[in-house]
């Protein structure tokens, strides 16, 4: 299972204390999100060589509108693994969902954002996949709080109908606020997800690492057609 | 009081938990205790935090690291383990935390999964992000002292 973390600059902690925690904590591997206007931590190859799990180099864009989007989108999507787009505007969320480029639109229902079915039944069709973020079951309280979950509950159910792929992440800014799968599955039993769809999202980021990663290489024609060296 | 007789008396299970802070936090027992109850009520309801019943009975926190025992109603550990998932700060002091292992008694919750004393910390000179700065380290973990709060790195950063 893997996690994806904010590492700094975007957050207080080193990508190589996320790392280390993640290990401990008994993830496979984490994926970088941070914010591409915060920056992205260059030493992911270095780390990857000395932890014991997998580091993915991955961006999180946050764009004004659909045309930046798009322009940053060209940009990374050959320079890093996983792709994925800050969700919450409405604009920017059904950009994502209609782009394959994408990977992954992070929070779509963060900020007031909000999801249909239409959006669910086009990011099935492109493969981009949606988080559910537990960042505010976990940090928020009170009304907000019952906000959130109350969106959570909604996007689980257009997800599901569309049967569209998704992620899960704690979406931690530092080390202190990862959270152990384990946890991340009993809390998402409370809150109305069952642990089966919480393990199968944290799984689905290192999925996608390993499919960009082969799709990014060399021998990489299109899907199903590859360079043999033999 | 009397003692109840054995099939009557509740039955618990034991939780070993791991805790991490920055490494000028100063925790006890009584703030963190709070903070479950607070925690538990929140996220389960007065209904749910009776059930589980989470009461710390161990505690033991030094500078950056620490650990406690939390007891919880046998067949409510899921519920207590998201309930403390979500525990973010004590006293506004940001915590990390980990449920490292359950056990059906005390001593083999602490021989099982509480390891012995933690190394002690030791206070670092180091050079980060072009400046000498003070740090904290422990086990190739390096907290850092910055103009705006601690920064989590490791002996890999400096």
């Amino acid at each position: 299972m893997y996690e994806a973390v904010h590492a700094r600059p975007d957050g207080s902690s080193t990508l190589a204390r996320q790392a280390r925690t993640a290990a401990d904590y008994g993830f496979d591997g984490i994926v970088v999100r941070s914010h591409g206007d915060a920056g992205t931590p260059d030493d992911v190859e270095a780390v990857r060589d000395a932890v014991d799990i997998d580091v993915v180099d991955g961006i999180e864009l946050r764009a004004d509108d659909p045309a930046q989007a798009s322009g940053l989108v060209g940009n990374y999507r050959s320079k890093r693994t996983v792709v994925a787009v800050h969700g919450g505007d409405a604009r920017i969320n059904r950009f994502a969902v209609e782009n394959p480029a994408v990977d992954v639109l992070a929070h779509p229902m963060a900020g007031g954002g909000d999801f249909n079915h239409v959006l669910a039944n086009a990011a099935a069709d492109n493969g981009v996949r949606i988080e559910f973020t537990l960042r505010s079951a976990l940090r928020e309280e009170g009304g907000s709080r019952v906000h959130r979950l109350r969106d959570l509950r909604k996007l689980r159910k257009l997800v599901a109908d569309a049967d569209a792929p998704y992620v899960v992440s704690a979406d931690p800014r530092s080390h202190l606020e990862l959270r152990a799968q384990r946890e991340l599955c009993a809390l998402g039993g409370t809150i109305g997800f069952d642990a089966e769809e919480i393990r199968t999202g944290l799984t689905e980021w290192g999925r996608l690492a390993a499919r960009n990663r082969n799709r990014l290489a060399d021998s990489f024609v299109e899907p199903g057609v590859w360079l043999d060296d033999s | 009081m009397k003692h109840l007789p054995k099939h009557l008396q509740p039955r618990w299970r034991y939780l070993a938990v791991a805790i991490e802070t920055w490494p000028d936090a100063d925790l006890d027992r009584r703030a963190f205790q709070r903070e479950i109850w607070y925690a538990t009520r929140n996220l389960l309801g007065d209904t749910g935090s009776a059930e589980t019943d989470v009461t710390v009975l161990r505690f033991h926190h030094d500078s950056c690291a620490g650990h406690a025992i939390v007891r919880v109603r046998r067949g409510h550990a899921e519920s207590a383990r998201a309930a403390l998932a979500c525990l973010d700060s004590v006293d506004g002091t940001p915590l990390g935390l980990r449920v490292t292992g359950t056990s059906g008694t005390v001593r083999a919750c602490e021989e099982k999964y509480i390891r012995g004393p933690a190394k002690e910390p030791e206070q670092r000179q180091v050079v980060f992000d072009n400046r000498d700065r003070r740090a904290v380290a422990r086990d190739g973990r390096v907290d850092v002292r910055t103009d705006d709060g601690f920064v989590g790195a490791t002996d890999l950063d400096i």
